[in-house]
Formats: structure tokens, C-alpha cells, sequence
């Protein structure tokens, strides 16, 4: 073929690779998951990849379809349940695991839990798998309880739980309010009952971690070799996806186990809710570029200093510690402002954007950026350094920033969990953008 | 093995031809921006704007062990001329990175070049800075290599900051950054606030505009918590792959000193016998004196918590630059004995030593393993309190 031919294919390739990551993500700004109030879940045995290419056994728990018997795959982690406040929520757990696996359960942390069926445990009721007594009542454990309080929360194994979570039996659980909180509008999203915790985009943040030693253990069934005071992770996950596969649309085929992804964006002037939850064990300091973040709950509880007083003991900062088993609800905006030159490289006579600095309007930039050549251009810089510009990009630069966004890495701190079992870049690495007014977001 | 000084010379002649042929083919240029500077000093005139020139390169740093390691970090370029700074500060990195003062108000022109890494001349890294905290950051000056120009080798990238929010933050490469940090590319940096001078509960010095002096001091000392893996430094030195799984810091540090470097008030020669560590790290007052700590860490590996034997509490009165006031200005500031910092935050502590009996106090980790250098117990993050009589 000759020269030019294959050029064309390069930007095929480059092209189709830029279409799915930056539009077909545009379902955004709301956690998808199972909405309701009855969820009937299957713990199964199921393989996960992760970026360095390599793949795992795991357990997750799976949809059953109460009606036909079928159940989906396995899902890492699983299905985010969203409820409603002051609605009785039932979930149902079966176990399709094999007997040498155990039996599973799931706690429900924050929530005052009914639990019935299955057999008693040590923590709830919990249920053995389905190739022991089939057919006798005890397939089935099923916990019911009614969410008190608007939030985030976490829902997990209660059953030998330091290998259970490790496999992957956890998920989240989120709680919306019943209604509008006083003063609210209706219109408009609230984390809370209460006004400061209004939000325009919402996003996950699950953190867990992995010791690929455990899963090779399961795998190979050898039982007594499991020692979790040796534990040393190596792989890092954001909704049970490592960078850059979080970068991916949800429910993308090729991670048949690993639905949710990570790719927060907004424009500028927007609140963004940031739903944290430590699934692991260990402690992430998750940093944010671009901005300071302002913490409203902790564990589904607003900061508050009273009733009725709303988040005002809320904490700013550009690091927080998700912590094993903790949720956090943070705010977090960002609009450019008083960075004493235009960000979208107005000159002075230009319409005003959507929350811009007007201070800034027409400020020129305020140094030379040096020569292509002396320089490495970043896979997502746009060529410009404003807000929705564009620039010449040097041949074989994938052109990944199409629209000029801003982007922002979401990381952990401790920046060895920036790999994926010694694979660089690959872990805890998400990237927020902010995209320019005229860009949709949904 | 070559030894070192074998190896080095071999390296710097690879060095050498390939400066050279980077001059030639991708036009090397160091080029220092720096609005106001009539007389070509590095300095402006204009006295709202300041101009720092770092690089960005290699060099040793001395464990209080005795054992030097190869780092990554940034050097003092600040006032050299342009054209000789790749023949004059190649291999002189330093750990921490140059600390970076500025006013709020100020405008900084902070240019890096990257100067190289000498012993690696098969690596072609860029270098950025990445003021970590910055609020409201553009990704053209947030020093992240993924949406951003990076300075290749023999190249300079000047970023420009507004300083509006006065605080304790610090900077740090982020190219390649569990790499480049645990190699030791990181500094301190503050801005300090508008309220400084004016004569407040007793106070002319503030960690923030607190309206009320609550965050007076009368001296300052930087706590930048920070860790090396010396198998991924040694590693680095002699061309192997890079441990990211099996990382984990043994070489406990402030301010790039173990104990007991940390109370050496001098600089430390490292191998080369140039000064790469010149953060003294003793921490002195006198009685009845407020001391403000600037933490942070910077570990890509460790949390780490620390307290001291002065007797009386830690004040934390700022954490992550940010002011501890509720929304609605509910003063969240509060007194701990220990003081848990995970990698990337950054805490304001004011220590109030009224009533403290003048004498040597200490500083140091509460997770007792982090003290010590390597396998050499009695090290690692500790330093000392000296309280002088009045």
C-alpha cells in the first residue's frame, strides 16, 4: 500500500479510537446503576482483566432475574444499588458459587437490616451454595430495611470477608432524598436534605485494591496457602477498572465483568458531587487537580453542627484520605478564575462565557510557549492552552482532546498506585474534564 | 561493575556528544522568561513579579546512613546566564527541590530547564513542575505531562502563576510521577499572605489572612515528610527495571534528611562533593515563642504521623492550603498530639511553647518503623526542638 493510504488508516484507527472516549461517554453526569427498590443478586465466579493485560479470578455478585432464573455476569464491583430514602429496600442473595468457596452474605454498613432465609451466620444470615441441598429453603437469604438517611454507602460480604471483598463481593449503595429539601428547587439535583448539597454531575469514585497472589490461590484451589498478613496489593481500581480502561464507556463489551467506568467531565461553573467509598482495605490520598474540593459527609452524614444547619463544618482541601469502609460526598467546582489571563483567549470586545473571570476578559496569555520541537506534547493536550482551542498536533499524537477540554488528574498520592503490577501508567489515575460551554455534556 | 568514576566519565562523554547532536537537530535553547528584568539578572524590576529558573536533572543525595543515592530532582539555576546553564549545573540536583517563596499578589515566572539526566543518558525524559494545591489551575501550567507541552532535554518551559491564595502547598515533577517522585523531584512552596506585617494579637507573621492572629508565628520551619526506596534508586543508578510493585520507602525523611542529618545544621556534601541537601532541619525558638510548621508529604509509597515531646498540643490550623473555617467561617481548626499525613496533603501547625521549659524537645514519627535510615535504627524522621531562654 502506498504512503498516503495507510496515513488514512493511521487516522481511522486514531479517529475511532477518539469517538468512543470523548462522545460516547456522553451518557455522564449521573451514576448509572439499578434503580429500585427489590434487587435479586447472585454471587458468581467470574474473570476480570486488568491494564497491564493481565486477568483474574473473582467473585462478584451478579442481576438474577427473579422471573426467569437467568442471571448476568459477575460484576466488579457490583451492581450500584440507588434507593430512595424512607423506601423499604429488598435485596435477595443466592450463592452460585462452588461449595469449597463458602458461603456469601452481604452486610449492609449505616442501615438497620433485617435478615431472613439462608442460615444463620456470623455477622447476618448467609447462604451456601446452590449445589448443596438444592431444593430445601436454604438458597435464598433475602435482607430488607428502610434507608433513613439520604447518602453514600457501602454494601459488602459479611462472610469471611478479608477474602470475600478481596474476590470482589462488594458494591455501592446510594440513597437519594425523598423530595426537594426546604428552599430547594425542584428542578435541580440534592445529595441531601438540604440545600448545600445541590449538584449538577455526579460521579463514583469506588476504590479497591488487589494482591494477584489471592486470586491465583483461589484459582488453583489451594486454600491453605491464603495468608493475608503477607497482603501486598499491586493492582489499584476505580469502580473495578484500572487507567486507562476507565477511560472506556460503561457497559463496553470487552469488560463484560467490569461495567462502571470513571470519566467525570463538566463545564466550568458547575458543581460536581464526587461520590467516595474505601471498598478496599488500604487508605488512598486522592488528590484533584484543578481545584479544591469541599468535603459535605462522611458516611452518608452530613458535616453538620446541627440539625437543619446544613454542611457547615464541610473542609476544603485538593487531598482526601478515602478510608477501608468509609464513604465521602465531596463538592467540587472549578471556573478559572483570577489565573490573571483569559482561559478561553478572548480579546477585550468578545461576549463574556458561562461563569468566566471578567477581570480576565481579554487578558493575554502571559508567556511564549516554546518551540514543537522542544517540547513533548501530553496524548490529551490540544495543541492550545485555552479552554475549548485547538492547536497544530505533531504527526503520530492521537489528537485525544478534540474539543480543548481542560483535563485534570483525579489520582491517588501515594503514586505507587499509579501502576498495574509494575506497569506504568496504569492504577489509581482518572482524569476530570472540563469542557468548554458550547460542548454537550449530556 | 565500571566503577562510578569510570562510569561517569564514560557517561559524560555520552552526554557530551549527545547534547551535542541535540543542539544540533531539535535546537536546544534555554531561555529564561521574566517580565521586568531590564539588566538580564533573572530578577524583575517590577517588585510584583517574581522570576525563579530551576532545572530539572540528576545528581546524589547522601542517606544519614551514609549511603548516596541517585535522585531526580530540581537545581538552583536562579541568576546563571542562559548559556551556561547545562555546562554548569548538570548533576546538581537537589533534595528538596529549591523551596519557592512568593506574596500573595505576586506574579511568578518560574522557568524549569531540563537539563538532563547525566548518569542515564538513555533516558529522554521531560520534566515539569506541577504547583500541587494551585486552585483553579489551567493544565497549561498544572505541570501534568498528559494535557500539557513538556520541556525536553536541554529545553525550557516557563509557567506563570497569579499567587491569590496564600498557603503552604509544594511542587513537584509529574512526568512519569511514581517514577519521578520517588526519585526526589520535590520542593517546597508558599505564598504568604496579605496580612503579613500588619501587627495582629502579637503577631507581623500569619500562615494565612486570619483576620484575628490566630495563625501568628514567630519562626517557620518546613516539614516536607518524604521517603526513598533505595532498591529503586539503586536500580535507577545502574540501568535495571524499575521495582513499581515491590516499591516501598525504607529511607524515612524531612526535608531529605534522616536523623540524625536532620540536626546537622550544615549543608551535606554528597559524593560528588556537591551540596545537594541545604534544608537544615533543627527546629529552634524561644520560649514563650509560637513556631508554625509547614507539613507535607510527598511519599509515593508511606502515610506517616508524627508528634512531639514538647508537652503541649499541635495546632492544626490550615489543611490543604485551605484556612480550617467551616462555609460559613466556624473556626474548624483543632489540637492533636499526633498528626496523620497521607501522600499529597499538607497541614499548617502552630506549636505555642508558652510555658515550656527551655531544652532540647523532639520531633518525630509515631510509626516507629519509619525511624530509621535503611536497616539503621535511630534515624529516619525525627529531628529536634531547641528552646532557647528568652
Amino acid at each position: 500500500m502506498d504512503r498516503i493510504g495507510k496515513e488514512i488508516n493511521m487516522w481511522v484507527v486514531v479517529l475511532m479510537g477518539a469517538v468512543p472516549l470523548f462522545f460516547g461517554t456522553s451518557a455522564q453526569g449521573a451514576i448509572v446503576g439499578e434503580t429500585g427498590s427489590t434487587f435479586h443478586l447472585m454471587a458468581k465466579r467470574d474473570v476480570i482483566v486488568t491494564s497491564d493485560g493481565d486477568s483474574f479470578i473473582m467473585w462478584g455478585y451478579a442481576i438474577r432475574d427473579a422471573v426467569t432464573g437467568k442471571t448476568g455476569r459477575a460484576q466488579y464491583p457490583g451492581p450500584t444499588l440507588i434507593v430512595t430514602e424512607d423506601v423499604p429496600v429488598t435485596i435477595t442473595l443466592r450463592n452460585d458459587l462452588a461449595p469449597e468457596s463458602g458461603y456469601v452474605s452481604i452486610v449492609f454498613p449505616g442501615q438497620e437490616v433485617t435478615a431472613t432465609g439462608g442460615l444463620p451466620g456470623l455477622l447476618t444470615r448467609e447462604v451456601q451454595s446452590a449445589e448443596i441441598l438444592p431444593g430445601q429453603g436454604y438458597e435464598q437469604v433475602a435482607y430488607t430495611f428502610t434507608p433513613r438517611e439520604p447518602g453514600t454507602y457501602i454494601y459488602r460480604s459479611g462472610t469471611r470477608a478479608d477474602l470475600q471483598v478481596e474476590m470482589g463481593l462488594f458494591g455501592a449503595l446510594i440513597v437519594r432524598p425523598a423530595a426537594t429539601p426546604p428552599g430547594g428547587d425542584p428542578a435541580k439535583k440534592y445529595a441531601y436534605n438540604h440545600v448545600d448539597s445541590q449538584y449538577d454531575q455526579e460521579y463514583l469514585y469506588m476504590m479497591s485494591e488487589m494482591d494477584p497472589r489471592i486470586h491465583r490461590q483461589v484459582e488453583e484451589k489451594r486454600w491453605g496457602s491464603i495468608d493475608f498478613t503477607t497482603y501486598f496489593p499491586t493492582n489499584w481500581f476505580i469502580n473495578g477498572r484500572n487507567y486507562p480502561d476507565l477511560l472506556a464507556e460503561n457497559n463496553v463489551p470487552w469488560l463484560p465483568t467490569q461495567p462502571y467506568n470513571c470519566q467525570p467531565r463538566m463545564h466550568p461553573g458547575e458543581k460536581v458531587l464526587i461520590r467516595f467509598i474505601g471498598a478496599g482495605r488500604d487508605i488512598h490520598p486522592m488528590h484533584f487537580h484543578g481545584n479544591d474540593f469541599e468535603t459535605i459527609a462522611v458516611d452518608g452524614r452530613l458535616l453538620s453542627s446541627g440539625p437543619g444547619a446544613g454542611p457547615d463544618l464541610a473542609w476544603r482541601a485538593t487531598t482526601i484520605k478515602s478510608m477501608p469502609g468509609q464513604t465521602a460526598d465531596l463538592i467540587w467546582g472549578w471556573t478559572g478564575k483570577e489565573l490573571g489571563w483569559d482561559i478561553y483567549g478572548h480579546s477585550p470586545d468578545d461576549p463574556l462565557e458561562p461563569y468566566e473571570y471578567a477581570p480576565n476578559h481579554g487578558k493575554p496569555f502571559p508567556v511564549v510557549l516554546p518551540p514543537r520541537d522542544a517540547v513533548t506534547y501530553g496524548a490529551f493536550y490540544s495543541g492550545s492552552p485555552f479552554l475549548g482551542g485547538e492547536g497544530e498536533l505533531p504527526p503520530g499524537h492521537g489528537g485525544l482532546n478534540a474539543n480543548g477540554g481542560y483535563f485534570y488528574m483525579w489520582h491517588s498520592h501515594t503514586e505507587k498506585e499509579l501502576t498495574s503490577n509494575d506497569i506504568w501508567p496504569g492504577g489509581l489515575i482518572s482524569f476530570m474534564i472540563v469542557e468548554h460551554p458550547d460542548v454537550p455534556i449530556d | 561493575m565500571m566503577k562510578r568514576g569510570t562510569r561517569y566519565g564514560s557517561m559524560m562523554v555520552l552526554l557530551a556528544l549527545f547534547v551535542c547532536l541535540w543542539v544540533v537537530t531539535a535546537s536546544a535553547d534555554v531561555h529564561v522568561q521574566c517580565p521586568g528584568d531590564t539588566n538580564g539578572d533573572g530578577i524583575s524590576e517590577d517588585p510584583n513579579i517574581v522570576c525563579r529558573h530551576i532545572t530539572g536533572g540528576d545528581g546524589y543525595t547522601k542517606m544519614a546512613d551514609g549511603l548516596d543515592l541517585y535522585i531526580f530532582s530540581f537545581g538552583d539555576a536562579d541568576g546563571v546566564p542562559v548559556e551556561r546553564v547545562i555546562a554548569d549545573r548538570t548533576l546538581k540536583a537537589q533534595m528538596p527541590a529549591p523551596t519557592i517563596v512568593v506574596k500573595q499578589g505576586q506574579e511568578l515566572y518560574l522557568t524549569m530547564t531540563n537539563v538532563g539526566m547525566v548518569v542515564r543518558p538513555d533516558l529522554f525524559d521531560p520534566h515539569t513542575v506541577h504547583w500541587h494545591g494551585f486552585p483553579n489551575a489551567a493544565p497549561i501550567f498544572d505541570g501534568l505531562p498528559e494535557p500539557s507541552p513538556s520541556a525536553n532535554m536541554g529545553n525550557s518551559f516557563t509557567y506563570y502563576y497569579n499567587a491569590v491564595v496564600p498557603g503552604t502547598y509544594f511542587y513537584h515533577c509529574h512526568v512519569e510521577a511514581a517514577e519521578h517522585m520517588q526519585m526526589g523531584m520535590v520542593g517546597n512552596l508558599w505564598v504568604t499572605p496579605a496580612q503579613d506585617g500588619q501587627s495582629i494579637g502579637g503577631f507581623t507573621k500569619f500562615a494565612y489572612n486570619d483576620g484575628d492572629g490566630s495563625t501568628g508565628y514567630d519562626v517557620a520551619y518546613p516539614l516536607l515528610l518524604t521517603g526513598f526506596d533505595s532498591f529503586f534508586h539503586i536500580a535507577s543508578d545502574t540501568v535495571q527495571a524499575l521495582p513499581f510493585a515491590a516499591m516501598f520507602d525504607e529511607y524515612p525523611m524531612i526535608n531529605g534528611r534522616g536523623y540524625p542529618d536532620t540536626i546537622n545544621p550544615n549543608n551535606i556534601l554528597n559524593q560528588e562533593g556537591f551540596a545537594a541537601q541545604i534544608t537544615p532541619t533543627i527546629i529552634t525558638a524561644s520560649t514563650g515563642q509560637r513556631i508554625l510548621l509547614r507539613v507535607c508529604n510527598i511519599s509515593t509509597t508511606h502515610q506517616y504521623s508524627f508528634a512531639t515531646t514538647l508537652g503541649v498540643p499541635m495546632k492544626v490550623v490550615a489543611r490543604g492550603a485551605a484556612l480550617l473555617r467551616g462555609p460559613d467561617g466556624k473556626d474548624t481548626s483543632m489540637e492533636v498530639n499526633v498528626l496523620n499525613v497521607g501522600g499529597g496533603q499538607d497541614y499548617d501547625v502552630i506549636l505555642d511553647t508558652s510555658g515550656v521549659a527551655p531544652g532540647t524537645y523532639f520531633l518525630y514519627t509515631t510509626d516507629l518503623a519509619n525511624l530509621s535510615n535503611g536497616k539503621q535504627e535511630r534515624g529516619g524522621i525525627m529531628t529536634e526542638i531547641v528552646i532557647n531562654p528568652l
